[in-house]
């Protein structure tokens, strides 16, 4: 697009070639070793053996679980950035994922539904409303707001979460993991139920990347140019649910990737969104990705990927705190 | 550009914003076309909310904001930027974006939804960033920037986006006087010698005499006074819209009315002002 | 003033009462009574229940009430912010990630070692996030901010444990971290007594440190307040309120926000009044909650904390929303 288009590029593709790599890497590792070559041979010509079936059947869905979802919720981070002018804007933090996982865990309770394909719309249900309870309580001037606003209607539906699964020892057993974010034992047909959504959610969020920038620059600004803000905040509000909900019904209420990588990738490629958003769909899907594979392949131990990005973005977000201008005074 | 035959004004409109009554309630006001109109009057006497009416963010509750004879709501968002474009008062751009993308933004109306970027959009911006002296600065973070520089990238970002009429928020504040006169020269040359027309809220009653063609006084959401400086800015009206008491003096240099605020009670009145 | 206490005090007295009569077994007032006062005639199961059961249970909940009540005030003075809490600040999390380790840890630990754990990890937050909000000075506004993140990390660290322990332990855990005072117990009013009562007779004699400290740094230092050392002793008294009470009944939400809100509304903003207000108004809360997380679905029992955070999460959206042009 401008001169320094052809180098982003290059490195958006080497990029997404390390996430490759990475992905059928991460595809290996686990309780049974898995050499690259063989896992490759898995997805290309698989021969009924039983390391074709890990990885088919155990590896693949998880490992695109964790993909898709912290793609997902990074671009959703970095566009809720965009709407609220708000830089500790993400659906983690501002309660999308946890409105998701209560409507998830109502869905199983009381409605007894069960299959992915149904569960994700209750997930989408769930996002909008609580985006849209947060927003209401804390728009307005001072970023601090809408992170409390966002902590309240957190807690509260946890509140509620918890003791729906205190009376419900079924839903419990079913969710137990999820909750805690973990991508372990996804299904590849629940993997493939969700997909479509959050491929789709994906697409319209790089096809309206352009508008987020002029959104980006506040509501007068934005008005000034033209831009018709009820259209455009409903558009941008429709694709953060999509892929908030999708993400979340995939692996979970995932925290801080929405924060971390926007973040990041701003220091590299300025606030600009149509660089913005590609380079956080591989950095959210690496991190998370790492996130999940990490713990196992240094510890051997299976720690739920939401603890991990817990444990990485909660000091970001402090040392954000601590330094970001419109913080400060 | 052709020739506008009635430019843009409000016709009875009432503008306020949900709580509280109205800034302002059944205004008139024609805006005089390819000139400088500065919009004068203390804070909080709805300015701003002309200003915001005009450039069609706010919805009038009665009456309409009438550009060329039809009402603006007739006219799309993109439509009416295109038309007007309008540099706000507190606006700031995200953390790293830099002078060159502000600028780009400027060029929002002109682009379709999944339009390519054009060469047309491309000199747009070209011609805004020379134009405010900012071509060097291009590749600069708007938050690196002095407030001189930085209100400079914003009034290029308005400038790119090529509308005959320009609304500008106190363009002025926070800057030194060098560039206060940078941006007001600015202006002029833009009436002067492009035919654009534009209005601007001033707080300096001296550099509105002296750059604008035509001042509104404002008091309460109502108009006190407009016309030309030399008539508009007599003791009686700035008494009764900024409630002090004024002698007006003649710039030697342009015979652009000066105001001057008086010691307590120690001069005595100019009749003839 | 006074009539204000009375009926705070008389509210008490009626749920107390309430709080020992109701149940799956309901005794009426008179029998109550009887086993309060060691009446012959009272069978021995009632007597049981009463003492036993209910009586520790009723007065744990004050307790925990009252502290956490005191701990927000104090919060809320010293930080000038009407919207912080010990939970909001991680404070209750950092107690809850050490009682965790001392919980699933329980056949190596003494179990004894629980209050000082909750007080250690108490303290250690607040000590962290002065630490990381102190940039030649703080604001509290980032001390809110850095709050939740680490209280995000040390519930990442909850998690964590829960994820590894054994899972007999780590059952007793959650139901203990959603805060319940289901296991009450007299060692543990005797604890929170010890812990408590001392603080809180020095935070109530203190209390116009507290009056001068909410004015405002630069109004107090030109009272002559050291007004650094006064925060950090104010804050370290919040940690030992909000680590007691967290040792005996969990980490329990929105008490410590809402209690020095409703008692701002009655006993006004001097903290001489202020603070055992609070500690009623939090008493009342916590001993209601606790009722109604016991009778709301019998036989089940629900943690008490998850019913104050049902009503004081819209309490504090409520907060938010008044506060919304500020």
């Amino acid at each position: 697009m401008t001169r320094p288009g052809a180098a982003s590029a290059v490195l958006l593709l080497l990029l997404s070639c390390g996430l490759l790599v990475l992905t059928v890497w991460a595809m290996g590792v686990g309780a049974s070793e898995i050499s690259m070559s063989r896992v490759a041979q898995a997805l290309w010509n698989p021969s009924g053996e039983r390391a074709d079936i890990v990885v088919l059947q155990v590896r693949l869905p998880r490992v695109l679980a964790g993909v898709t979802a912290g793609a997902a919720l990074a671009v959703a981070g970095a566009i809720m950035q965009a709407m609220t002018g708000n830089p500790l804007a993400e659906p983690g933090l501002l309660g999308v994922n946890a409105g998701a996982a209560f409507a998830v865990v109502c869905a199983l309770s009381f409605l007894d539904i069960t299959g992915m394909s149904h569960l994700i719309w209750a997930a989408f249900t769930g996002a909008a409303g609580a985006a849209a309870l947060v927003y209401a309580l804390g728009a307005g001037p001072n970023p601090v707001r809408l992170v409390l606003a966002g902590v309240v209607v957190t807690s509260f539906l946890g509140a509620v979460t918890m003791a729906i699964l205190m009376l419900d020892v079924q839903a419990l057993d079913t969710v137990r993991f999820w909750t805690a974010g973990s991508l372990k034992g996804r299904q590849l047909e629940d993997v493939a139920s969700v997909l479509p959504y959050l491929l789709g959610s994906l697409v319209l969020a790089l096809l309206f990347a352009g508008q987020f920038t002029a959104m980006s620059l506040g509501s007068t600004v934005a008005r000034g140019l033209g831009q018709n803000l009820a259209l455009w905040r409903g558009l941008a509000a429709l694709v953060v649910v999509g892929l908030a909900g999708s993400a979340v019904a995939m692996a979970g209420p995932l925290g801080f990737v929405g924060l971390v990588v926007p973040h990041m990738v701003r220091m590299r490629t300025g606030a600009e969104y149509r660089r913005i958003l590609p380079y956080c769909l591989i950095g959210g899907a690496v991190l998370t990705l790492a996130s999940d594979t990490l713990p196992r392949a240094l510890w051997g131990r299976d720690v739920p990927a939401g603890i991990t990005l817990a444990f990485l973005g909660a000091p970001f977000f402090i040392w954000l705190a601590r330094s970001h201008g419109a913080l400060r005074s | 550009m052709t020739e506008r035959l009635y430019g843009l004004g409000m016709r009875d409109a009432t503008l306020g914003y949900g709580r509280g009554g109205p800034v302002i309630e059944d205004l008139s006001l024609t805006i005089p076309s390819r000139r400088f109109t500065a919009l004068l009057g203390p804070n909080g006497c709805g300015k701003s909310t002309i200003l915001h009416g005009l450039a069609g963010l706010h919805t009038p509750q009665c009456g309409e904001v009438v550009l060329d004879g039809k009402s603006i709501r007739a006219l799309g968002t993109k439509a009416l930027a295109r038309r007007v474009g309008l540099l706000a008062q507190t606006a700031s751009a995200p953390d790293g974006l830099t002078v060159g993308e502000l600028v780009r933004q400027g060029r929002y109306p002109h682009r379709p939804v999944f339009g390519a970027w054009s060469g047309a959009d491309e000199d747009a911006v070209e011609s805004a960033l020379r134009r405010t002296s900012m071509t060097g600065y291009r590749d600069r973070p708007v938050d690196s920037l002095s407030g001189g520089q930085r209100q400079r990238a914003w009034i290029a970002m308005t400038l790119a986006q090529q509308s005959d009429i320009l609304l500008l928020d106190e363009p002025t504040t926070y800057l030194d006087l060098a560039h206060q006169i940078d941006v007001l020269g600015l202006m002029r040359r833009l009436v002067d010698q492009e035919g654009a027309t534009v209005v601007a809220v001033l707080h300096d009653l001296v550099q509105a005499a002296r750059y604008a063609d035509h001042l509104v006084l404002i008091r309460g959401g109502r108009i006190v006074a407009q016309g030309a400086p030399i008539s508009v800015l007599t003791p009686e009206n700035v008494k009764a819209v900024f409630g002090v008491d004024v002698v007006i003096l003649s710039d030697p240099d342009s015979a652009a009315p000066i105001c001057l605020p008086r010691c307590n009670g120690a001069a005595t009145s100019n009749p003839q002002a | 003033m006074i009539r204000v206490f009375l009926v705070l005090l008389a509210l008490l007295a009626v749920f107390f009462v309430l709080a020992l009569a109701l149940g799956d077994q309901r005794l009426p007032f008179s029998v109550v009574l009887g086993a309060l006062l060691g009446a012959g005639e009272t069978p021995g199961h009632v007597q049981t229940i009463v003492t036993g059961l209910r009586l520790p249970r009723a007065t744990l909940a004050i307790l925990v009430g009252a502290a956490l009540g005191v701990a927000g005030a104090i919060c809320q003075a010293v930080l000038r912010n009407p919207l912080a809490e010990p939970g909001l600040l991680g404070i209750n999390a950092g107690a809850a990630l050490a009682a965790m380790m001392i919980i699933v840890q329980a056949g190596t630990v003494p179990e004894s070692l629980l209050p000082l754990a909750t007080f250690a990890g108490a303290v250690t937050m607040i000590a962290v996030i002065f630490g990381f909000a102190w940039r030649g000075g703080t604001t509290s506004l980032r001390i809110i901010l850095i709050g939740v993140g680490l209280s995000a990390m040390a519930g990442a660290g909850a998690s964590f444990i829960a994820t590894f322990g054994e899972i007999a332990l780590v059952q007793r855990a959650m139901v203990w971290l959603a805060g319940s005072l289901q296991d009450s117990r007299w060692i543990k009013v005797q604890t929170l007594l010890i812990w408590a009562s001392p603080v809180f007779l020095m935070i109530w004699m203190a209390a116009r440190e507290l009056d001068l400290i909410a004015l405002g740094d630069t109004v107090a230092r030109g009272r002559g307040q050291q007004v650094d050392l006064q925060r950090v002793l104010m804050m370290l008294a919040c940690a030992v309120l909000a680590g007691a009470s967290v040792a005996a009944a969990g980490p329990i939400a929105f008490v410590g926000l809402a209690a020095p809100h409703m008692a701002r509304a009655l006993a006004g903003r001097r903290h001489v009044a202020l603070i055992p207000a609070a500690a009623l108004i939090g008493a009342l809360i916590v001993l209601v909650a606790d009722l109604a997380a016991r009778r709301a679905m019998p036989p089940l029992q629900l943690p008490v904390g998850v019913v104050t955070a049902l009503l004081g999460a819209p309490f504090f959206g409520y907060l938010l929303w008044k506060k919304r042009y500020d």
